[in-house]
């Protein structure tokens, strides 16, 4: 007869976490037992869980520990992706402040489902088994997949939710199929064990890992697992979008990042050849489609793509540096989003029609300070110097051409996808700077709320790219 | 922290200044001016120091800034060759920010003025910058001032054409660049590269200095790289223009006299064939196409592809008195291109139109229009005792020792020069008076000739006394590592 044995717990390991989760049931119950539950107040509890589940991560860098048996790892690495994600957390409960004017869902479901969604993310962040990361992927997604249709008096928003949670479903069984696989190829779930079948590949084993980087590559909108992505994120609630944006793809690229590292051991291995080959796809992709794109929630999705792909070279050495890369580019990547995201969201006001490139027309004219701020985040995304966007490219381009073979060719088309998506971004930033007949002010705004999220945007943006080495050596693993 | 290190912001500073000024007031005119004296002043002060101290910490200062994965520094400093760039950006900014003082739309003049300021500040920062990521950051920021300046304050729909074509071509430029840059550091593990001879293995070198060259060629612009080049120079405002082709256009050459020959003297060799040919056809597509241009601003465009080309050849003759002699050509062309540029603005504004069939005889109601115009036009076609003459003679006669067969094909381009020179001046200027509807030819008013004084007197300055210049260079590499057969690296 077995015994279950209940591993032991280390709840100093898994405190941010179920910081979270607390956060996420506190608005729950507040909203059921308090008539007077604001929205702002319950955004708030989420807000302050963020800030506690930092305080509780903060002291656990520079301490790496394993719980459940080692399923469960805190270390540098997720360290750095679990402030990526709480970041992104603190800045979409911000932007949601900025009411949706279809936006009829309750605010303790949406805002407790965001907090659900980041402890998701979290889970895949310190997932070192294929179970575990399946049920970190789970918690974020179907929680993401009810966020991205609660701009309920929008239809725009129900077809991205119906499309997400299809597609996504779709892209789960490839995880899952490809994780069954894995298992029976390794006889484990465990990503250490999985690691000696790498060794030697047999057939199951390279199908599974294909039918992983599948579902991976879907969460993560690489080409050409992407069609969904422009849909989404335009139907999607502006702060959901930035979440999406942001916290998802922070996630998946731990996941991609673990599951590359601790199975291919730190060498160069030829198996990983698909996964350079969507890098490059999603580049080209990404790039061209933002070109005619008139939307600015839709040229941000192309851009996404694009910036997945380029995230991927970081992986191109499979080399220590290259992590860090990984992270500085995320990083970058996470202020230069939400950022441009809050700009969006503080134009629009609420309304999610202001995301045409067309009502920035003119908008260094009527408010310089909202254009400046957008030119900051265009020209980061376009990897111009003085940015994060440029340090983060120059660091990527570094970890590709060192890897050599496929690195070099990615670089080129990393190198091709900048040059094509100077287009895209200058765009944006010559519609805000041309001329306009009534250069009056136009109105601002009622909220101030979304200028915390650019500002804080901003700051990261400018001090990344100027003074790199501050967040560089932080995430040196 | 030094002066030398604050100096490149200092344009900036103003421009921000002249941002927060209200508008209307008349030190949206005044501050501008001001930053760009201060900065002229700044410059001559380094000048001196540099030629009365060398090498000092008045014109050198390093300060670490990145350490893994590659180090970088914000390493800054000024030497034989690179101050004369900072003169000659310093010099043009003057007279560009005054000229500037006449653009139409009082209520954009605040942001014209500041994007002008930070594009000197970027010029400044890619001729003082050391170290290698310093100056590929100044290099692609030049971009962005120029792009808006050219897309956002003509309002034509050539004009936006032209800013997409400057942004995509130069923006390719710099991104091949890019590439060149973190291939070269990914091999050294270090951006700071001037000074400290680092050897590079000859295979490596073939593929950065292609890359290196590339981006250099595109910014001068060479052909076959020029395409972008016809419209900007003639939508680009006066002030944009004489910044354009009288600096920025030095850029790419100074990219190779500081780091592609200096870093890669076996590639260099490699390619000279290839760069040979790119000089001389540009020197005679430049001067051809110029000869059929009937838009004034289009043909001086062409020439300066021309004359640029001229000194492409000086660098790629590796001659012990061409090579020199590039940088006297460079702050000649620099002066000349500048002064023409901004006395083509006062014409325009004038007539109305930049077709030279279109007026003509402009001597006759503007008298001193015509004796400053045609102290810029002799310059231009090399007449001796003016600025011109002397770089292109040294030029030729230390190019023919090495190259003299392409050396004497390149001849025939100064012959042309005088043809297309004299022929806009002669159109322009002389015959009998006529002008389109509604032109309101007045002569030269005083500002405008003080505008383009400091130009013209430079011109003749230098023209009677090159050896200021000429005396005064000191090239970071020299020609014998390039001419020997023997695959000896400088140093």
């Amino acid at each position: 007869m077995t015994q279950i044995a209940i591993p032991a717990i280390d709840f100093g390991v898994v405190a941010p976490l179920a910081v979270l989760v607390a956060a996420g049931l506190l608005i729950m119950l507040v909203d059921l037992l308090s008539r007077r539950a604001s929205r702002p107040m319950l955004y708030g509890i989420g807000i302050a869980g963020c800030v506690v589940s930092f305080a509780t991560l903060a002291p656990q860098f520079g301490h790496p520990a394993t719980t459940f048996n080692g399923a469960f790892a805190t270390d540098r690495f997720s360290w750095a992706f679990d402030a990526i994600i709480l970041i992104a957390l603190a800045a979409s409960l911000l932007l949601s402040l900025v009411r949706d004017a279809d936006d009829g869902a309750s605010p303790a479901a949406y805002s407790s489902l965001l907090v659900f969604c980041a402890a998701g993310g979290m889970i895949m962040a310190a997932a070192t088994n294929l179970i575990v990361i399946f049920l970190g992927i789970e918690q974020l997604s179907l929680a993401l997949y009810i966020l991205a249709g609660t701009g309920l008096g929008r239809p725009a928003s129900q077809e991205a939710a119906l499309k997400y949670v299809l597609l996504g479903s779709l892209a789960s069984g490839f995880l899952i199929y490809g994780s069954a696989l894995l298992y029976g190829a390794s006889g484990s779930v465990a990503l250490a064990d999985i690691a000696h079948a790498a060794a030697s590949p047999s057939p199951l084993f390279a199908t599974g890992f294909m039918l992983f980087i599948v579902g991976v590559a879907f969460k993560l909108a690489l080409a050409p697992f992407h069609v969904w992505t422009p849909d989404v994120y335009e139907g999607s609630p502006i702060a959901v979008t930035a979440f999406m944006a942001v916290a998802v793809k922070a996630a998946t690229f731990s996941v991609l990042a673990r599951f590359v590292y601790v199975v291919f051991g730190h060498e160069y291995s030829a198996a990983l050849a698909p996964l350079w080959a969507i890098a490059i796809l999603s580049m080209i992709v990404g790039n061209v489609g933002a070109i005619a794109q008139t939307n600015l929630k839709r040229l941000l999705a192309y851009s996404s793509i694009a910036q997945a792909g380029y995230i991927v070279l970081a992986l191109a050495g499979v080399t220590g540096a290259g992590l860090a890369t990984m992270i500085f580019y995320l990083a970058a990547y996470a202020f230069m989003n939400l950022g441009a995201f809050a700009v969006i969201a503080l134009v629009g006001d609420g309304a999610e029609s202001a995301a045409d490139i067309e009502s920035y027309r003119g908008m260094f004219w009527r408010r310089p300070w909202v254009a400046a701020c957008m030119t900051v985040f265009m020209f980061s995304l376009a990897g111009i110097p003085a940015t994060a966007g440029f340090v983060g490219k120059v660091f990527l381009l570094g970890q590709a051409i060192w890897a050599g073979g496929w690195g070099v060719a990615m670089a080129v088309v990393l190198v091709l996808g900048t040059l094509i998506s100077f287009y895209v971004y200058f765009k944006v930033v010559w519609a805000m700077f041309a001329p306009i007949d009534d250069a009056a002010p136009s109105p601002q705004g009622n909220s101030f709320v979304p200028w915390i999220a650019v500002v804080a945007g901003v700051a990261g943006v400018i001090v990344m790219g100027i003074l790199p080495q501050i967040v560089y050596s932080l995430v040196a693993i | 922290m030094r002066l030398i290190d604050v100096f490149p912001f200092v344009p900036l500073v103003f421009g921000l200044a002249t941002l927060l000024v209200p508008r209307g007031s008349g030190w949206v005119r005044l501050l501008p001016l001001v930053g760009s004296l201060v900065t002229l002043l700044i410059g001559v002060d380094l000048a001196v120091s540099y030629f009365a101290y060398g090498g000092s910490p008045q014109t050198w200062s390093i300060h670490p800034w990145i350490s893994v994965p590659w180090t970088a520094a914000y390493s800054v400093r000024v030497d034989g060759i690179s101050i004369w760039f900072v003169l000659l950006t310093a010099f043009v900014a003057v007279p560009a920010l005054w000229a500037a003082w006449t653009y139409p739309d009082e209520a954009r003049l605040r942001s014209f003025m500041f994007l002008l300021l930070a594009f000197e500040t970027t010029l400044l920062g890619l001729f003082t910058a050391a170290d290698l990521l310093v100056f590929y950051v100044y290099w692609d920021l030049m971009l962005i001032p120029v792009f808006l300046l050219l897309a956002g304050y003509t309002g034509t729909a050539e004009a936006r054409r032209a800013a997409w074509a400057y942004l995509i071509y130069n923006g390719a430029g710099g991104l091949v660049l890019l590439l060149g840059v973190v291939g070269l550091v990914v091999a050294t593990h270090t951006f700071e590269l001037v000074g400290p001879k680092i050897v590079v293995l000859p295979a490596l070198q073939w593929w950065l200095f292609g890359a290196f060259a590339i981006a250099f060629l595109v910014k001068t612009p060479a052909f076959p790289f020029h395409a972008w080049m016809p419209p900007t120079y003639t939508q680009s405002p006066p002030p944009l223009i004489a910044m354009i082709s009288g600096v920025q256009s030095k850029a790419g050459l100074y990219g190779f006299i500081v780091f592609a020959l200096p870093l890669f003297p076996d590639a260099a060799r490699a390619w000279a064939p290839l760069m040979l040919v790119i000089a001389l056809v540009s020197i005679l597509y430049g001067a051809f196409a110029a000869l059929a241009q009937t838009d004034m601003k289009t043909l001086v465009a062409y020439s300066s592809l021309s004359h640029l080309g001229l000194v492409l050849l000086a660098l790629f003759a590796f001659d012990v008195t061409s090579l020199p002699a590039s940088v006297l050509m460079i702050v000649s062309h620099g002066l000349i291109s500048a002064a023409l540029f901004i006395m083509l603005g006062f014409i325009e504004e004038r007539v109305g139109t930049r077709d030279i069939f279109a007026f003509g005889g402009l001597a006759a109601k503007a008298p001193r229009l015509q004796s400053l115009m045609l102290i810029a036009a002799m310059a231009a076609l090399g007449l001796p005792g003016l600025s011109g003459f002397a770089g292109e003679f040294l030029i030729l006669v230390g190019a023919w020792q090495t190259q003299p067969v392409i050396t004497a094909i390149s001849l025939l381009a100064i012959v042309i020069a005088s043809v297309y020179v004299l022929r806009l001046y002669q159109a322009a200027i002389h015959g009998g008076y006529r002008a389109p509807a509604g032109a309101s030819v007045v002569e030269l008013r005083p500002r405008e000739m003080l505008v383009v004084a400091p130009l013209l007197a430079a011109i003749i300055f230098l023209g009677v006394w090159p050896a200021v210049v000429s005396s005064n260079i000191r090239m970071p590499m020299t020609p014998t590592s390039y001419q020997s057969s023997s695959m000896q690296v400088p140093g």
